[in-house]
């Protein structure tokens, strides 16, 4: 009796399996036929085996750095377009958060037992994954680099990269706090005695985009504040970025959350808050807004009338709660990088590799939007839900 | 009587009939699923898991649970790591250290358990806190590395514990023959020795051993700190397989290394279980996991599938535990 | 005496494997107390459970009332009017009188609970039960004897309970609270309950019943009135064979033997200033009601307490025992009342049950010797006769009896020339009994020295060599063996602090 039950416990588990195996082949199968190559006469569309049946169709692993942004998916979008342009079968996959190294580079790994053509990676970690790319190299299996891309690559497999310029596109932010006549003002009026403080909140000080964001800010900021206190301005809060300055007018100070989950951004932007003088913030990335306009209670507090009505805000990147806040103006306004551009460039430049042309970087660019220009149709365009 | 003793029987089949089912059917259903390549990726993932499971074994024999074992295992690999590239230790110190703070907070939480006398969960969940924060402060939350092969210094690392060229193969997956050794161990320890004995003989009841002239306390520290010895080794295998090691993290790594634990037949309740279970639960769910990866199902499906063979190997556990109940009665 | 209300005929009942229930046979007539006896494993617990609706009969008919019925669940059993009291009490010990007995079935006045009309409820039920028991009390501050009383209370709180099952209701209590029970049973035969008694205690059944059922393997054996049958023939008719059983009437301890354990002023929270001897190849009893110290006094001893003060030699050498493990050392072994609870590791063999003390010798440098293990534990199933399949057997599938036998062979195995019995024969079957008092007699002879906790006065004056009476936490009396009466031995046990005063 027990061994009928144990035989049927593991019948139902195998169905199970196998229906989310259908159903995971199929959606292989409809990006799949959308394209030229699709009309094989053959029509083996049963099979689920990507590249067993019609070995043309080039496959290439599409491996990010997470599914938890919004960013991400636009990212996906593009790519997904991009496929179905160039007629070649990806397989886009990410771990559930931007910490689990690990689970990237299993989840690499497993794409590399399938022998492909290219493979498009933003890694989390170069040193994770250096293996795996000698494999590449030796292997010719041309690799390229997105968004974040493999930096400080040694094996010569990454190709090239399709990325936004991470410190020219937060340098960007700088600018335009140097546009702000409030916030000048404020920066001109500043004393020792009462300095003001100007505020970057980052996720982590691991991953090179959030880095080189933070570092482009920075170093920009400080390059304006110069101009009105000079030899006052003071760069605290995170050891790596530190450059203090006895009696400092201007504070540009740098939060970096414990840990990227929301709730510890959260409390990174409210010890922020807390600092006198704050006159304006910088947030890095979405992950950073998320939080930051937690502790502010989602933004309200920015609005007229509001706790933190006179603080200047800029962010980075998009989705609907950064969107919502820069169209009701609570936000100075945000720099967004071209995630669809991302995908689509890194499908591109991979196909190309995988068929032997050469390729070289890509600068998908950054843009400035606010209340004003956010709903023209290029930026629209750029800013992911 | 014999039916009983037929139902145990059964309870060693399955575990090895299930890992063997799933194998098979990946490799019927998956794309070159059944490759040396697939494979040793799916050893390599379970290095580490599996160390934290042979270790926390013991704990969850004896009755207790242990929460800490992925965020003291991310501590340990990150100090490691630190002591290493910051400090400039020789390797093998830092490979040291590692196993150290393993020990080290393995035996903090024994004593808070053993002596104390808080809950295990409380007790552990404090440490799954303090370990976390611990790593952070100390490397100031940067991500640390351990050396990669091609390095000068330290290149060994990655030869000696996950992969070298052996035996005519490249890149033979060495790290199996520590998994199989500390397996080895584990199991001798745990069916073996004195020290084993009393670990059942506590799960089973506790007031009883102490009466029986075992000092509970004393053995219980130990059972703790052996598993944190074993967390401090699954560190170590973690880096070898990962290299780059994130502060903050760990959380969610000690349910690898419980559930394997747990789908492996030993009871949550104490008093029963193997290590040849637990090292079959972990290998089931490095297969579910890279089988699944290998279906081109995302990282959501893993989870939901891990979860439903963690309820329904319990299950099985409950129906077991209730036949032999009811033969008993009668 | 009433008409018959109950009548199982013809029962069966079969398990994997095993026959359980072979033509059982049971008759319930109103007002009258039924006593239902067997060994363990005779088949009790298995018809009260047909009777409860727990299982399902295979075979058989029950009549109720003169009308064949089928009793589908216990919610069936109970809306019909048969009721249980268990023999572990299934209280919540948080709650009051009052919600425990209406658990389930609250009154309430639209969302809310209707408390004063529970307590009322509680309060017309417990006085019409003639029960001084106050419904808004906590259940753990009761007594174990209150605690019993509120569960008939809640058995007869659904208002039709024509039949009530007491299984083994007495094992928990004292002497002064198991009258109170019997008083209290005999209200309710007035009121025409039918009331079925399991015991193991043969005294009572002569004081509390009308006529006894004896069970044996599963089969009737046979109905007698009580009043015409001694105790004897009943436990004649439940294990099919004759039981030797002899009082002592002088100490078999020679007057100078060597004293082995000598306890001066043992003191803790509930130990007053207890001190005792005990001689080589003596049996001494300790008496006292529930309560009186006497566990607490050997949990001192085999140091799972500590002690405030208070000194304890062993062969005239004083020993510091700070924890079992010093006890141990010490020679001093304990065989605690509560087998399952602090005797035995249920999960672990008849083998690894018998070594756990002994480990040490057992173990090589490393490993530990399973080899050794198995014969210890063989060499002991062979000397003290215990019923195992093989010595990997699970000790939770031994019965009651065997299961001691295994804490005896733990001790053993140990060396302990010291054994602590605390109450060695709760829960055992009668024929297990005897073995087990054979064992201990064998035991004293060979020059161990025994210890022996009982609330059963006829088996402390059978097996004791002198008995030490206890009261309040402390020691009101010693009697030799040739002294000793029941009458003796409750003046002492009852000699509170107060009066010795005066």
């Amino acid at each position: 009796m027990n061994k009928k039950r144990l035989f049927a416990a593991i019948l139902s588990a195998a169905m199970m399996l196998s229906l989310a195996a259908c159903g995971g082949g199929d959606k292989g199968g409809t990006s799949g036929s959308q394209p030229s190559g699709g009309s094989q006469p053959s029509g083996g569309s049963s099979t689920s085996q990507p590249s067993g049946g019609d070995g043309e169709k080039i496959f290439i692993p599409v491996m990010a750095k997470g599914f938890q942004h919004q960013f991400w998916q636009a990212v996906k979008q593009g790519a997904d377009a991009a496929a179905a342009d160039l007629g070649v079968e990806i397989y886009f996959d990410g771990p559930g958060s931007e910490t689990e190294i690990d689970k990237q580079v299993n989840m690499v790994k497993d794409q590399m037992a399938k022998n492909p053509k290219a493979m498009a990676l933003a890694a989390l970690s170069t040193d994770a994954v250096k293996e795996i790319l000698a494999e590449c190299a030796e292997k010719n299996i041309p690799v390229i680099g997105f968004d974040s891309g493999v930096p400080d690559d040694t094996s010569g497999a990454v190709k090239a990269t399709a990325a936004t310029n991470n410190e020219a596109a937060a340098a960007l932010a700088a600018e335009k706090f140097g546009e702000h006549e409030g916030l000048v003002a404020k920066m001109q009026a500043a004393t020792s005695a009462e300095p003001v403080v100007i505020g970057c909140i980052s996720q982590d000080a691991v991953s090179a985009s959030v880095t080189g964001r933070t570092i482009g800010f920075v170093n920009k900021m400080a390059e304006i504040a110069e101009k009105y206190q000079p030899g006052k301005v003071s760069i605290e809060g995170h050891t790596l970025w530190e450059k203090k300055v006895a009696d400092p007018a201007i504070i540009i100070r740098v939060e970096i959350s414990a840990t990227t989950e929301a709730t510890a951004v959260q409390t990174a932007a409210t010890s922020l808050l807390g600092a006198k003088g704050l006159a304006a913030v910088f947030c890095s990335n979405e992950g950073a807004v998320t939080g930051f306009l937690a502790a502010v209670s989602d933004g309200e507090d920015l609005a007229e009338g509001g706790r933190y009505a006179d603080l200047v805000v800029a962010g980075f990147d998009a989705g609907a709660a950064q969107k919502n806040a820069v169209r009701q103006g609570w936000f100075y306004g945000s720099v967004t990088q071209d995630p669809y551009q991302i995908g689509y460039k890194a499908v591109e430049m991979a196909v190309k590799a995988a068929n032997g042309e050469a390729v070289s970087d890509v600068d998908t660019g950054a843009q400035w939007y606010n209340a004003e220009n956010i709903d023209d149709e290029m930026i629209a365009l750029l800013v992911y839900d | 009587m014999k039916l009983n003793e037929k139902k145990i029987d059964m309870q060693k089949v399955l575990a090895p009939a299930a890992l063997v089912i799933l194998y098979v059917f990946f490799s019927v259903v998956g794309d070159g699923f059944l490759s040396m390549t697939v494979f040793k990726n799916i050893l390599e993932s379970s290095y580490y898991i599996g160390f934290m499971a042979f270790g926390v074994t013991f704990i969850i024999i004896t009755g207790g649970i242990d929460l800490s074992l992925g965020t003291v295992m991310m501590c340990a690999a990150l100090l490691g790591a630190y002591t290493f590239k910051q400090l400039h230790f020789p390797l093998i110190v830092s490979l040291l250290v590692a196993v150290l703070v393993g020990a080290v907070f393995g035996f903090l939480n024994g004593v808070m358990v053993a002596k104390l006398k808080l809950p295990p969960f409380i007790a552990t969940l404090g440490t799954m806190m303090m370990s976390q924060g611990f790593g952070s402060i100390i490397t100031k939350v940067q991500s640390q590395t351990w050396p990669t092969a091609t390095e000068p210094v330290g290149g060994w690392f990655k030869k000696v514990f996950i992969r070298a060229d052996l035996f005519g193969v490249k890149g033979f997956p060495v790290g199996v023959f520590w998994l199989i050794g500390f397996f080895v161990i584990a199991a001798l320890i745990l069916h073996k020795t004195k020290f084993g004995r009393y670990v059942f003989a506590i799960g089973s009841n506790e007031e009883a051993a102490r009466l029986s002239g075992i000092n509970v306390d004393n053995w219980k520290i130990a059972v703790y700190t052996l598993s944190g010895i074993f967390v401090g080794l699954s560190g170590i295998m973690y880096a070898a397989a990962y290299t780059t090691i994130t502060p903050g993290t760990g959380n969610g790594q000690e349910m690898n290394g419980i559930t394997g634990v747990v789908i492996g037949g030993t009871s949550m309740s104490g008093g029963s279980g193997t290590m040849v279970g637990t090292l079959i639960g972990v290998f089931i769910m490095s297969v579910l996991k890279t089988g699944l990866s290998n279906l081109n199902l995302q990282a959501p499906w893993q989870t939901f599938f891990t979860g439903l063979v963690v309820i329904g190997a319990v299950l099985l556990d409950i129906q077991r535990t209730k036949a032999a109940n009811r033969v008993k009665k009668s | 005496m009433g008409e018959v209300i109950l009548k199982m005929d013809g029962i069966q009942k079969y398990f994997p494997g095993v026959h359980a229930l072979d033509n059982a046979h049971l008759e319930v007539r109103a007002g009258e107390v039924m006593a239902l006896v067997g060994e363990n494993g005779a088949g009790k617990s298995t018809l009260m459970k047909i009777l409860t609706g727990i299982y399902q009969k295979d075979g058989g008919s029950i009549e109720y009332f003169g009308q064949e019925i089928e009793i589908h669940g216990p919610r069936d059993a109970q809306s019909k009017g048969i009721c249980i009291v268990h023999q572990e009490l299934n209280l919540m010990q948080d709650l009051t009188v009052a919600e425990n007995i209406f658990i389930g079935r609250e009154p309430s006045k639209g969302l809310f609970l209707n408390q004063g009309e529970q307590n009322r409820m509680t309060e017309e039920l417990l006085s019409s039960l003639h029960l001084n028991i106050n419904a808004r009390t906590q259940i753990k501050r009761l007594t174990v004897a209150k605690q019993q009383m509120v569960e008939i209370a809640k058995a007869l709180s659904y208002q039709n309970t024509k039949v009530l099952i007491m299984d083994e209701p007495s094992t928990a209590l004292t002497a002064s609270e198991i009258e109170d029970l019997f008083t209290f049973i005999r209200q309710l035969k007035a009121t025409g309950v039918g009331i079925v008694y399991i015991s193991h205690r043969m005294d009572e059944l002569k004081q509390i019943t009308d006529r006894i059922t004896v069970m044996r393997d599963g089969q009737y054996v046979d109905t007698v009135n009580t009043a015409d049958t001694t105790i004897d023939q009943v436990v004649q008719m439940m294990v099919g064979r004759v039981i030797y059983e002899e009082p002592k009437s002088h100490s078999n301890v020679p007057p100078d033997a060597e004293v082995v354990l000598e306890a001066e002023g043992l003191t803790s929270l509930d130990v007053k200033n207890v001190s005792f001897k005990l001689h080589k190849g003596e049996i001494l009893g300790f008496a006292g009601l529930m309560g009186a110290g006497r566990t607490e006094t050997m949990r001192l001893l085999c140091g799972a307490d500590k002690r405030d003060s208070g000194t304890i030699k062993v062969r005239g050498k004083e020993v510091n025992i700070r924890s079992p493990k010093d006890a141990v050392n010490a020679g001093i072994g304990y065989l605690s009342e509560d087998r399952k609870l602090f005797g035995l590791c249920l999960g672990l063999s008849v083998a690894d049950n018998t070594a756990l003390p002994s480990l040490d010798k057992l173990s090589g440098p490393l490993f530990v010797d399973d080899g050794k293990i198995h014969k210890a534990a063989t060499e002991y199933v062979d000397k003290i006769r215990i019923k195992t399949p093989t010595v990997k057997t699970l000790i939770r599938s031994l019965s009651g009896g065997n299961q001691q036998k295994v804490v005896i062979a733990k001790w053993l195995h140990r060396d302990c020339d010291v054994l602590i019995f605390d109450e060695p024969t709760k829960g055992i079957d009668v024929g297990a009994k005897s073995e087990i008092y054979k064992l201990m007699n064998q035991l004293a002879a060979e020059g161990k020295s025994i210890i022996m906790i009982s609330s059963e006065l006829p088996e402390l004056l059978r097996m004791s060599d002198r008995v030490v009476v206890m009261c309040e936490g402390r020691v009101t009396g010693e009697l030799d063996i040739s002294e000793a009466t029941q009458e003796r031995i409750m003046t002492f046990a009852t000699k509170r602090e107060l009066e010795e005063a005066v």
